[in-house]
């Protein structure tokens, strides 16, 4: 029971994690920067959809698709002034400048939204999933959020493949210049990376706000979990880090129910510090040829 | 004003400020104190994390978790009674120690990988402190942490003094590291690894060193920290924390020893002046940090330096670069007996390919060898594994009697086989002297902050001599990045010999330069081997080639395929076909259309273009008119992988001349644009797009016109019938020849009115080079525009109508293609004959 | 020389001219000179809505006090705020500066005991008197201080953990009570609390669980504690993570009764914990609902009329840093009234000699003594739980 119930919410946590990797993974696949303050993005997309339906009295639908839309826009505001004008001088100051916006989305949200948690309800998780009345201890939307979770991924992978500017940007990872040739104009292509970043951030906020308190610093310990996940798959693989995102989220779970909590963040972290230390590129990515 | 003096001025200046640091520590109330102090604090983190970040080029996220280390040491031993003097530097040494531990893992991994394992070293450490209760107090920390005396002055006012001077004696520390032996290898380490671990360096134990240095001062400011505090909680030491100890060194400025003084006083001070805002202090701390990013990416202490330099370069004419002492006395390279490189079957596999195969040959004391070939040929991969950067498949090489065969490059070249690169890598921010003398060296690099191996009178003098005999004639103290091409050349051959080698391997050397310095290379290269040191070049320079050497070994898809005297090499038939083909598998020579009247499509004008000082194309004129198949010919090194970068785009800017397109300017285009305005690429090594199948690969060619896309591929697909077998696969999978095929294809998807053919034979079996020349030859009767450039002469001259032949950056010869094909400037171009 | 380290800051400095004005703009004293009260709390991040909270009670006090001509001759009261993040390296300095360089005449701690407990030492030393309005941490006014300048008008840990055990056990018949804490210093001192007051009854505890103030999911923990046979389970955390315990067992389908402190206090407890959060019953020190006092009443009157986001008695959370910070803020005021000077070590004194006040949570009478630097105690402390979005005291 212990190990049952320590799968099914290391599981739903994992495809959180996965999902804001996944984020990590579309910028860093094109323009070897990311953002930083991710948290922060996960953060708007709940606090958005919030506003939205309780302040404006906006359907949920559309209060959801318009936050996706201002997710995605923030992330093109990121890109535009904390990476860009980094990224183009070939400085490594995008890492603060991103910390450094995350810290004022943060605090401007506490100022216009609140210092008070409040509470996203949604009909997914008002009451437990039961079978022949025997409750199995997880709302309808913790097991819908690993399904959306790899749905995306695999949406991911499909538009990758079967779109145009999917393929653009899978071009852009494999070779920069060979894409050039293409035509294929590569400023444009990170900042559209940075707006499907932002947006599956979004897309975790407003997934997990109805489990969670919505408030401007529930990204913060979020961002830097799945940023964790990101590296442990192995930040050049879009399966590596969902697969990641499952087992730290699996891992934190197993060990708070067997050791207890105190000893969750040592040992996960412990344990990416090791996984790294075998496979320095991650537990999936592609080990960088050694040239010479 | 000398090195020396401007030392002093600093350390002077640094005192002074320490001096009235420590004044106002004495007079000013507790809370200035307080801030003081922490700003002190800060200075003292920033100044170790500055060799970790600034000299290395690593970046650390946890470092809070040191300074957690050394605060705890202090108040858990302060609780049991021990004094602040003894558990101080106790808990700077257990950080150490931890520091030393953490970079194991941490130095196997790089950028976004390092910072999570720092990141993750940091909770683990806030999170144990909670969790060993016993020792530390849990969450609750430990309060009332006494704070050492100095003589009468007590409480903060001391740990103030203790915490001024700790970062003063750390920023002298630091320009001792920066200046010294230690602070020139972390400088070599972060500048080129691969290049450090061939004059003998140990990058791992290098980075480990600044690991543990900017543990040691995370772990010492720690240590007054929980003094001047007076209690220490687990929380006080989070992920914000680390933060901050990265931006005093990015705000100040990496790499400077002012950097993190100037960023400890703007991060300490900033919230303190910021703390009236209340609530908006964070929002306004986080704009401001991003606008001084945005104003100093490079910190501010560099946008200090850049406005100072701007301002010098406007007040001070240029004077005369310092030259050296008479070397003259010195003997830059010993006569001794030395011992010869022998090969023996080495062999290497990359996945399936075979990329060397049972090469064997030697190379004796005294001797030019050199190993020439094709491009793809497996040259640079046979230098690789004679320098221990890739282990043999199978066979070895001995030095003498010493096995090195799968050796460690750092073994191989403190065994005495040194080496120099195809793209010089020299120390950048190495003066050239220092990347000399700290090859001298070979490895053993004294105290950290000793600066005797590299400043000693006979290492200067030395290192001088080397570079004299190395005709290097510029400034030994200029930036070694600041250097022209050619005197990187000549640099990195002085740095190659200050190892005193047994064995010299050179990857080209001559790539780029002037035939003048050619030749001076040429007479170099004698002195080096008349000194008795074997010496192996792969060189594409044939009258280099011819010239110099003892002994030529040619290499043709990995394996040998001739070995002998120059004169030999020129005469062997089998040679010649490997360079410029034969042609025979070819169309013939037919059917010419008159193209004389056509419009231009892509015009040159006396392009000059260069990548540093030295240009390597001088005064380009090439003309491409409608319908024309143009072969550019020449030989490798000549400048037409430059020369077609240019022309495509992705090598800006040009240093003078113009490039139309169709009587546009395209001269400061980039590559998107100039593919929108109908220029097509097919690019040298394929370049294909390796993860993707086969029709994306070929899709992707119409990203800019996707309108009546697929009838476009299913007319490539019948132009390539190959590609049809196999559409599905992933590119990297196809053969070279395939691949070809692909990127051609690829290039017409664009529907192009010009196409670059770059190489399009290159490294590919003679049967698949006339099949691929057989669908090249269907594009010119469909009237297509065509650039080829092709180091196979006589495939390329098969296909044109014009050709240019370019040699040492210049148009030597240009004429319909018969005629080209017999003059004798062509074989001269390639062969040196 | 005090004047020397702000103009050398200044030169030092790009920032904000405007936060310099205000940073350094203080003159010389005189009787129109405003007393200076300061207040270290969290005004961002998690916690911000208590800083909110303190500010607002002491700002409802200030004004009443200001209204009726301020105190010593004339002098009005003036709050001057600082964030402490919820570091107490922060909270130290804020402390220091408040002290040093404006110079304020009595200190109010915020929320976090450890940000309290580190700057105990520093208003000894320095012997400004300190309020806490709100961190519960028994060794804050317990402190080794002679004399002691810790005061407190706010609940005590060691005294809830004694009243929670007592309650759960006389109102569920608990045998075998679990506990589940939040991991922060908060969390241990309540730790330390319970297992002394089950010591003191021959009981033990059949499981403590932790949990992180961002956790999501607690059923890992939760699901140890029904393991291990808990009957009730003692659960001291703030609101949001109160909430996630309460949503985590609804969703295991367990339901065993929770005694908690005064974290679900904090916020919309129901909103965030779903229909269950009415089954949590509470420690509260004050309650707005039900019937008011006088005293109540013109609080409630005033806040409304100053925030015009508070609309309703629920908006008023959390209700507790409201009306300790304003029974705190009058409490020091007559203390200073009754010191005559705003002389630190007199303020102290002033605190013993305060007699009947007539304060919105009781009437105070005699609240200080030099052994006695806690104005409330055992007696003080109302069970409430949440009816809606109302604090209803438990009635049974």
């Amino acid at each position: 029971m212990l190990l049952v119930s320590a799968l099914i919410s290391g599981i739903g946590l994992g495809s959180m994690y996965g999902l804001m990797a996944l984020g990590f993974y579309v910028t860093y696949a094109v323009s070897s920067t990311v953002n930083f303050a991710q948290g922060s993005s996960m953060m708007l997309g709940a606090v958005l959809t919030f506003a939205l339906t309780r302040n404006l009295g906006l359907p949920m639908p559309l209060a959801i698709l318009i936050a996706l839309a201002l997710c995605a826009l923030y992330g093109l505001v990121v890109e535009f002034i904390a990476v860009r004008p980094f990224a183009n001088r070939g400085s490594d100051s995008w890492l603060m400048a991103t910390v450094a916006l995350g810290i004022v989305l943060d605090n401007a949200v506490m100022f216009t939204f609140g210092k008070e948690p409040r509470n996203l309800s949604s009909p997914l998780a008002q009451s437990s999933l039961e079978i022949g009345g025997v409750s199995l201890g997880v709302y309808p939307l913790q097991v819908l959020i690993p399904v959306i979770g790899v749905a995306l991924a695999a949406g991911l992978f499909y538009l990758s493949r079967r779109t145009r500017w999917g393929t653009a940007m899978l071009a852009i990872a494999q070779n920069r210049s060979a894409a050039r040739l293409m035509g294929i104009p590569i400023t444009k292509a990170v900042a559209f990376a940075y707006a499907l970043s932002t947006l599956f951030a979004g897309i975790a906020g407003v997934l997990i706000a109805p489990l969670f308190n919505v408030h401007s610093e529930m990204g913060t310990l979020f961002g830097l979990k799945a940023f964790a996940v990101a590296i442990l798959g192995g930040i050049t693989s879009a399966w590596g880090v969902m697969i990641a995102g499952f087992i730290f989220g699996i891992a934190e779970a197993l060990v708070t129910s067997t050791l207890g909590s105190g000893y969750t963040q040592i040992i996960t972290f412990a344990l990416v510090i090791l996984a790294l230390a075998w496979r320095p590129n991650g537990l999936f990515g592609r080990a960088e040829v050694k040239k010479v | 004003m000398s090195p020396r003096t401007i030392a002093a001025a600093q350390i002077a200046l640094l005192v002074a400020v320490l001096g009235v640091g420590v004044a106002l520590a004495l007079r000013v109330n507790g809370y200035y104190v307080f801030v003081l102090a922490n700003v002190a604090l800060l200075a003292l983190v920033g100044m170790g994390m500055n060799v970790l970040i600034g000299l290395t080029g690593q970046i650390s996220f946890g470092h809070v978790g040191f300074y957690a280390l050394g605060a705890y040491t202090v108040a858990v031993l302060g609780k049991m009674g021990v004094s602040f003097w003894i558990s101080w530097p106790l808990g700077a040494v257990i950080a150490t120690l931890f520091g030393g531990v953490l970079a194991l893992p941490a130095l196997r991994v790089k950028g976004p990988y390092l910072a999570m394992v720092t990141i993750a070293f940091g909770f683990i450490i806030e999170h144990g402190i909670v969790e060993a209760r016993g020792l530390t107090g849990g969450q609750n920390g430990i309060m009332g942490i006494a704070s050492p005396a100095l003589g009468s002055i007590r409480g903060e006012r001391a740990v103030a003094i203790i915490a001024l001077i700790s970062a003063g004696v750390a920023c002298i520390g630091y320009m001792l590291i920066a200046r010294g032996t230690w602070g020139a290898a972390l400088r070599a380490v972060r500048g080129s690894e691969i290049a450090a671990e061939s004059i003998g360096l140990n990058p791992l134990v290098i980075k480990t060193a600044a690991f543990a240095i900017s543990a040691f001062t995370a772990g010492a400011a720690g240590g007054l920290f929980a003094p001047l505090s007076g209690f220490v909680t687990p929380n006080t030491f989070g992920f914000s924390q680390s933060i901050l100890f990265v931006l005093v060194v990015m705000i100040g400025g990496a790499g400077s020893a002012a950097g993190p003084l100037v960023g400890a006083v703007i991060v300490g001070l900033l919230p303190e002046l910021l703390s009236s805002l209340e609530d908006f202090r964070l929002l306004f701390f986080g704009g401001l940090l991003l606008l001084v990013l945005w104003v100093a990416p490079g910190g501010l202490v560099g946008l200090w330096q850049a406005a100072i330099d701007r301002l010098r370069a406007i007040l001070i004419t240029a004077k005369p670069p310092a030259t050296l002492a008479a070397p003259d006395i010195i003997e830059p390279l010993q006569q001794r007996a030395r011992a010869g490189l022998s090969v023996d079957g080495l062999s290497i596999r990359f996945g399936g390919v075979h990329a060397v195969s049972d090469l064997s040959f030697e190379a004796a004391p005294g001797q030019v060898t050199s190993l020439i070939g094709p491009n793809g040929a497996g040259k640079t991969t046979a230098l690789n594994m004679l320098s221990g950067f890739y282990r043999p498949s199978s066979g070895g090489f001995t030095l003498g009697d010493l096995h090195l065969g799968g050796a460690p490059a750092m073994r191989v070249a403190r065994s005495g086989l040194a080496r120099t690169y195809q793209t010089s890598q020299l120390f950048g921010e190495l003066s050239v002297i220092d990347n000399v003398a700290l090859a001298l060296s070979r490895g053993k690099l004294g105290t950290l902050f000793g600066r005797a191996r590299i400043n000693a009178k006979p290492v200067r003098m030395r290192a001088a001599a080397l570079l004299a005999f190395s005709v290097y004639r510029g400034d030994p103290l200029a930036r070694a990045e600041d250097l022209p091409h050619v005197d990187r050349r000549f640099v990195e051959i002085a740095r190659a010999l200050a190892l005193d080698p047994d064995a010299l391997l050179l990857d080209e050397p001559a790539a780029g330069l002037s035939s003048e310095d050619k030749q001076q290379l040429g007479r170099l290269l004698r002195k080096i081997a008349d000194a008795g040191i074997a010496i192996v070049v792969v060189e594409h320079d044939m009258a280099l080639v011819m010239g110099v050497s003892d002994k030529i070994v040619v290499l043709d898809q990995g394996r040998r395929l001739a070995v002998g005297t120059p004169t030999e090499i020129q005469a062997n038939a089998s040679v010649r076909q490997a360079y410029l083909g034969d042609g025979s598998a070819t169309p013939s020579v037919a059917a010419r259309k008159p193209t004389e009247g056509a419009p231009e499509m892509l015009g040159v004008n006396a392009l000059v273009v260069g990548y540093g000082a030295e240009p390597i194309l001088h005064e380009v004129d090439i003309q491409v008119r409608r319908g024309e198949v143009v072969a550019l010919l020449g030989a490798n090194g000549a400048g037409k992988s430059t020369l077609m970068r240019t022309l495509c785009g992705l090598h800006r800017p040009v240093t003078s001349g113009g490039v139309t397109l169709d009587g546009q300017d395209v001269t400061s285009m980039g590559a998107e644009k100039m593919v929108a305005l109908g220029m097509a690429v097919s690019p040298e090594g394929r370049q294909v797009f390796p993860e993707l199948s086969v029709l994306d690969n070929i899709r992707l060619g119409a990203f800019l016109h996707p309108e009546g896309r697929e009838a476009r591929v299913e007319d490539m697909l019948t132009r390539f019938p190959r590609l049809r077998e196999r559409l599905h696969q992933r590119a990297g999978l196809l053969s070279g020849g395939e691949q070809q095929m692909l990127a051609v294809a690829r290039a017409l998807m664009s529907r192009p009115r010009i196409l670059l053919l770059d190489e399009p034979s290159l490294g590919l079996a003679p049967k698949v080079v006339a099949d691929l020349f057989a669908a090249l030859d269907k594009l010119r009767e469909e009237d297509m525009t065509v650039l080829v450039v092709d180091q196979m002469a006589a495939l390329a001259l098969s296909l044109a109508d014009r050709a240019y032949v370019l040699e040492r950056g210049r148009i030597i010869a240009s004429g319909d293609a018969l005629s080209i094909g017999r003059d004798p400037a062509l074989t001269q171009a390639y062969l040196g004959a | 020389m005090p004047k020397a380290f702000p103009s050398f800051t200044r030169r030092a400095m790009l920032a904000g001219a405007s936060a310099l004005a205000i940073t350094f703009s203080a003159g010389a004293v005189s009787a129109a000179e405003p007393i200076k009260i300061g207040l270290v709390t969290a005004l961002s991040g998690q916690s911000a809505l208590a800083g909110e909270a303190l500010s607002r009670g002491m700002t409802i006090a200030i004004d009443e006090i200001n209204a009726k001509g301020g105190l010593l001759g004339g002098r009005m009261i003036e709050l001057v705020r600082r964030d402490d993040e919820g570091n107490p390296a922060k909270g130290v300095t804020a402390a220091r500066e408040l002290i040093f360089r404006e110079k304020v005449a009595v200190l109010f701690g915020g929320l976090d005991t450890p940000v309290s407990m580190a700057m105990v030492p520093l208003v000894n030393s320095e012997k400004v008197p300190f309020m806490g309005p709100w961190a519960a941490g028994t060794g804050i006014t317990k402190n080794d201080g002679n004399p002691n300048f810790a005061f407190r008008v706010s609940a005590v840990d060691e005294i809830v953990d004694i009243g929670m055990l007592d309650y759960a056990q006389k109102t569920f018949k608990s045998a075998k009570p679990g506990m589940i804490l939040v991991n922060n210093a908060w969390g241990e001192s309540n730790e330390m609390g319970l297992k002394a007051a089950l010591d003191a009854k021959g009981l033990k505890a059949v499981g403590v669980e932790k949990f992180e103030a961002n956790d999501v999911d607690l059923t890992p923990q939760l699901t140890r504690l029904r393991a291990a046979g808990a009957d009730s389970l003692f659960m001291v955390g703030n609101v949001g993570p109160s909430a996630q315990v309460v949503k985590s067992m609804d969703r295991m389908g367990w339901k065993v009764p929770i005694v908690s402190h005064w974290g679900p206090a904090g916020g919309r407890f129901t909103e965030l914990a779903g229909p269950n959060g009415k089954d949590v019953h509470f420690v509260q020190t004050y309650s707005f609902f039900g019937k008011l006092s006088p005293v109540g009443e013109r609080v409630v009157a005033a806040l409304k009329a100053k925030y015009p986001s508070i609309k309703g008695l629920d908006d008023i959370t959390p209700a507790v840093g409201v009306a300790n910070a304003y029974d705190g803020m009058h409490l020091a005021a007559l203390a200073i009234a009754a010191a005559g000077s705003t002389d630190g070590d007199a303020v102290r004194q002033g605190f013993y000699k305060i007699g009947k006040y007539d304060g919105l949570i009781k009437t105070y009478d005699k609240p200080f003594s030099p052994k006695v630097h806690d104005a409330l105690q055992a007696s003080d402390y109302v069970w409430a739980q949440f009816i809606d979005n109302r604090i209803v005291p438990v009635t049974n």
